[in-house]
């Protein structure tokens, strides 16, 4: 993955996650990879195009996306839910969009341009993710609600 | 990795009753004489609790330093944890602790020497005070051990040597690490095959080390000697270095440790490779000129030379792997560009050190590392120097592994100096294959000057050239 669109992704996820759920986000060493990776549980995916073709993901346990989305909907002063319910799904979807936005207009202003699919997200048990033809950058990102990786999938457009 | 069939007679495991004790190993098993008899059984030799111990070399997969292992509660004290061996978990078990001898206490951060010991059918790994060399013996040589040596249950040992005046215990791990607990009771054919399987993890086209017992166990203990050391520094360049043996770069490494041996056996010190600077000192004159650099005048005019001279193409597409912080990457863009000043260029360039790459789109540098003809392309700026927008332009700098798929194009030039020596074999095959898919027929590839590609099929040497520069067969 180009070095350039690197930072402006991990900065976002960093920064968002961190003002949204106003914790300590701890950020694990980034590597590479290109087989399949299981999800988690629960994945918010949200597609790329423009200069570059592909997909971010953000993927997190079941568990961990109940806490994330409560402590969401807490901050907004809404009712808590026990499971993860198409207000769960929604809250979740709606915190991918915002890093992917955010890193997006970061690229923009260095130059890029990028536009972003409406996001959708996936549940389920004993997932698993693969892009044939294209690497993926893993984000591991750990804050107290659990465990969130994202997991950036673009190839430029030749 | 496919040599099964290679034979090993004569590294059949010593059982502690087949052990021969011959009157003339007795009498003349020692010192000097020992170099005359002939070597039919090796051994890794380490030190626990200060004492010289030893394990048949068919048992051992590889040396190894662990760096970081899991901690597994409930477990006996002498297993340290499991270690995640390139995706296969193993029990990590100190030998010091399971024999209750005195083991010299490291920081967390420190490494542990090591070996990986294989068994039918599974690995693991044991800790010791330090990894020696590989030693070959006379399995005449060998006695059975004495009550003396009451440090390790008798059980365990299956024999002892001397050789060049350093007594060895000699170790019998199956034993020690048998699953149920007892001798274990396995006819002998059972041993014959797992060793043949051992040794086929050796290949990779080195002749000589085990494909013919017979002129082993002829051979001269000194000539022997030789392969075993040989055989060594092969391992141990790719513990200690991350440098893999393999057909690119088998003629230097027999070259070179040739001169090695003569270097370091006239300075009256060990062929085998003890630490990483022994490694990086075997390895130094392995590097291509202007490694980690910018290229010199003399490079780069050398460079310019195999690139096509006469028609200046429209354009031109170039690959750059392995670029490091981006030295060798705009090295090259400055020569394309004065080399085809009329044509289209663009030049991919990744890495998988990602803290490396992230500095190379924006890398700074004083102005005396460049060279003259490239000073009309640096500009200056608050830190110091840097490229004009004009060449950053040619250049994209991705965070890739190589040995993933890409979505670069198809490329006139790849530019692959000395890395592929530093990947594990499987992946240097791997990354050749993609080398030849992305090349348009007729590019030039560029290896590094002791570096030789493997399959001469769609490859051909390009002439008046440095060594590994190779033009794709039209």
């Amino acid at each position: 993955m180009r070095v350039e669109y690197i930072n402006p992704f991990v900065e976002s996820a960093y920064s968002v996650i961190r003002e949204v759920l106003n914790v300590e986000v701890k950020r694990g060493e980034l590597y590479l990879k290109s087989s399949s990776i299981p999800v988690l549980g629960v994945a918010a995916i949200v597609g790329l195009a423009g200069d570059v073709e592909g997909r971010v993901l953000f993927d997190m346990s079941r568990e961990s996306a109940l806490n994330v989305a409560n402590d969401m909907l807490k901050s907004m002063d809404m009712d808590q839910i026990d499971s993860l319910n198409d207000m769960g799904r929604a809250t979740i979807t709606e915190l991918a969009n915002m890093i992917t936005g955010q890193a997006v207009t970061k690229l923009h202003n260095l130059g890029f341009k990028f536009d972003l699919t409406p996001p959708a997200i996936f549940t389920g048990d004993n997932m698993e993710v693969s892009d044939p033809g294209v690497e993926a950058l893993i984000v591991p990102m750990e804050i107290p609600q659990g465990k969130i990786e994202i997991n950036v999938a673009i190839r430029e457009r030749t | 990795m496919s040599s099964e069939d290679t034979t090993t007679r004569s590294y059949g495991r010593v059982h502690g009753a087949a052990i021969e004790r011959t009157v003339a190993s007795r009498d003349s098993g020692r010192g000097v004489e020992d170099h005359t008899e002939t070597v039919d059984y090796k051994m890794v030799t380490f030190s626990l609790g200060g004492k010289d111990y030893g394990i048949d070399i068919m048992n051992v997969k590889e040396i190894a330093k662990f760096h970081t292992f899991t901690y597994v509660p409930n477990a006996p004290p002498f297993v340290r944890g499991v270690y995640n061996l390139r995706g296969d978990i193993i029990s990590i078990i100190d030998l010091r602790l399971m024999f209750n001898l005195p083991a010299e206490q490291k920081d967390d951060d420190q490494p542990e020497d090591g070996l990986i010991i294989r068994m039918e059918d599974h690995m693991l790994g044991v800790i010791v005070d330090n990894v020696a060399r590989v030693v070959g013996i006379s399995r005449r040589a060998i006695q059975p051990p004495h009550p003396i040596f009451a440090d390790i249950n008798l059980k365990y040992i299956s024999g002892v040597v001397e050789h060049e005046n350093r007594l060895y215990i000699i170790l019998d791990v199956e034993r020690i690490f048998d699953r149920d607990g007892g001798v274990s009771q396995r006819p002998d054919s059972d041993h014959f095959e797992r060793d043949t399987r051992r040794v086929g993890q050796f290949d990779e086209g080195f002749p000589a080390h085990a494909a013919e017992p017979d002129a082993v166990t002829q051979s001269r203990a000194s000539g022997d000697e030789r392969q075993i050391d040989f055989e060594f520094v092969r391992e141990t360049l790719a513990t200690f270095a991350g440098f893999y043996a393999s057909e690119v770069n088998r003629q230097w490494l027999i070259r070179r440790f040739e001169d090695w041996r003569k270097e370091r056996e006239s300075a009256n010190r060990d062929v085998q490779l003890a630490s990483t600077e022994d490694a990086e000192m075997f390895l130094e004159p392995f590097y291509s000129p202007s490694t980690n650099a910018f290229w010199s005048e003399q490079y780069v005019r050398r460079f310019a030379s195999i690139l096509p001279a006469a028609e200046h193409p429209s354009a031109f597409t170039a690959w750059n792997i392995g670029c490091g912080k981006g030295f060798e990457t705009y090295s090259l863009a400055l020569t394309l560009r004065d080399a085809l000043p009329e044509t289209r260029l663009k030049i991919w360039a990744n890495d998988n050190d990602l803290l490396s790459v992230s500095t190379a789109p924006n890398l700074v540098f004083s102005a005396g590392v460049v060279p003259e003809s490239f000073k009309r392309y640096i500009v200056a700026g608050r830190n110091g120097y840097s490229f004009s927008q004009e060449i950053r332009d040619l250049i994209v700098f991705e965070y890739h592994d190589v040995t993933n798929p890409s979505a670069v194009p198809e490329m006139d030039l790849i530019v692959v100096r000395d890395v592929l020596s530093f990947m594990p074999v499987d992946d240097q095959q791997a990354v050749i294959e993609r080398i030849g898919e992305k090349a348009k027929p007729g590019a030039i590839v560029v290896l590094g000057e002791n570096e030789h590609m493997p399959v001469p099929e769609i490859w051909e040497p390009v002439e008046q050239a440095p060594n590994g520069v190779y033009r794709k067969v039209e």
